[in-house]
């Protein structure tokens, strides 16, 4: 089992136990997240991207995680289901995107493609109160891990 | 203001999934409500509108399918109910978020048993969808599931069981004793959405040998 993320490879990390962590918080996490009408990682985001783009873009969305919506979430996640789901997720988005060296001599455009739709993510998550975004981003793991799933290999 | 109590109007209203087939449920605290009316809208996700469910509105039944609705199984959905009394009184209640995906649980596999003299031969067929294709074709479980597999069990006798499976779809238990019964099981796995099928079941009589008779 790995990830494929076009040139970059990912093993080690079972896709089914970062479904599992984050199913066990679903509809806690998501009940608190009241803004129905705004989706962060939407389609123009993650459809249709190239095995070239993809390791460009999950390392980006992975570092973002890390850095922005898991590093402070974690003082208002006082549930302890939460909390064990949310240190699962954690440690094996730090794995991954530690793992992941796009190529440097790829065109510039692949790479450019990559940032432009993550950039779409980033302004949307920018236009919300910080905590709702934060909330809204850890939500949407479910939509995040779906789309990983396509570049796993059983 | 003290807001009105209306909890006894409407409760538990959520998604029932099966095979991707939709079905918004919901119930109302009271022992019987004759007088209430329920109308349903959905919306997915991320998008800013609210659509009324035509043929789910005032109904009095508690149940309104939203398969087509909801059909996108790559998409996540909300609906809400909306309960008015014939007093007056109303209530709202949403539902959580919805992946039909994620959510839908698996019927048991349409399997044929063929007996044999010396083995038992089991043909699962695949499992179609209400869901369509963007060629319009029906998409299969199989489709949908990366992961999908099948697990096949037969009942030699009490103590004793032969396992097959993976994801094709024709398999054989051979070196059986002619002329007997056995009782095959089989399920549906999807482990990377944690989801199991109750089991088919056929029960089946080995051909009597006639080689020497």
């Amino acid at each position: 089992q790995e990830f494929r993320f076009g040139p970059c490879r990912v093993q080690g990390v079972a896709l089914q136990e970062l479904r599992e962590a984050f199913w066990t918080v679903k509809d806690t996490v998501q009940a608190k997240d009241n803004i129905t009408s705004v989706r962060l990682l939407r389609k123009e985001v993650l459809q249709d991207v190239s095995d070239a783009e993809s390791c460009y873009l999950i390392r980006a969305l992975l570092k973002f995680y890390l850095n922005t919506v898991f590093k402070n979430y974690l003082d208002e996640a006082a549930d302890v289901r939460i909390r064990r789901s949310f240190s699962t997720l954690a440690n094996n988005f730090f794995v991954i995107a530690s793992k992941l060296q796009p190529s440097e001599d790829e065109m510039f455009s692949i790479s450019e493609s990559a940032r432009r739709r993550f950039l779409l993510f980033q302004r949307a998550f920018k236009q919300l109160d910080i905590q709702a975004a934060q909330t809204k981003a850890f939500g949407e793991v479910d939509i995040l891990l779906t789309w990983m799933e396509k570049f796993y290999e059983f | 203001h003290i807001a009105e109590d209306t909890s006894d109007l409407l409760q538990y209203v959520k998604f029932q999934s099966s095979n991707f087939e939709n079905i918004l449920t919901w119930d109302s605290g009271l022992e019987s409500a004759p007088d209430v009316v329920y109308s349903v809208e959905y919306k997915t996700y991320g998008k800013k509108e609210w659509l009324a469910k035509e043929g789910c509105q005032r109904i009095t039944r508690k149940s309104c399918n939203l398969t087509t609705e909801t059909g996108n199984h790559t998409e996540h959905y909300y609906a809400r109910v909306t309960a008015v009394s014939a007093g007056g009184r109303s209530a709202t209640k949403m539902t959580d978020r919805f992946s039909s995906m994620q959510q839908t649980t698996i019927k048991p596999p349409d399997v044929t048993c063929i007996p044999k003299v010396r083995s038992i031969q089991m043909i699962v067929h695949p499992t179609s969808t209400p869901i369509h294709a963007e060629d319009g074709h029906l998409l299969t479980l199989e489709d949908i599931f990366q992961d999908l597999f099948y697990r096949l069990e037969l009942q030699v006798n009490h103590t004793y069981q032969m396992h097959l499976g993976g994801k094709q779809r024709d398999y054989e238990f051979i070196g059986l004793s002619p002329d007997t019964e056995f009782l095959g099981t089989i399920t549906i796995s999807v482990p990377n959405f944690f989801k199991e099928s109750a089991p088919y079941v056929c029960r089946v009589k080995t051909l009597p040998d006639r080689t020497w008779t």
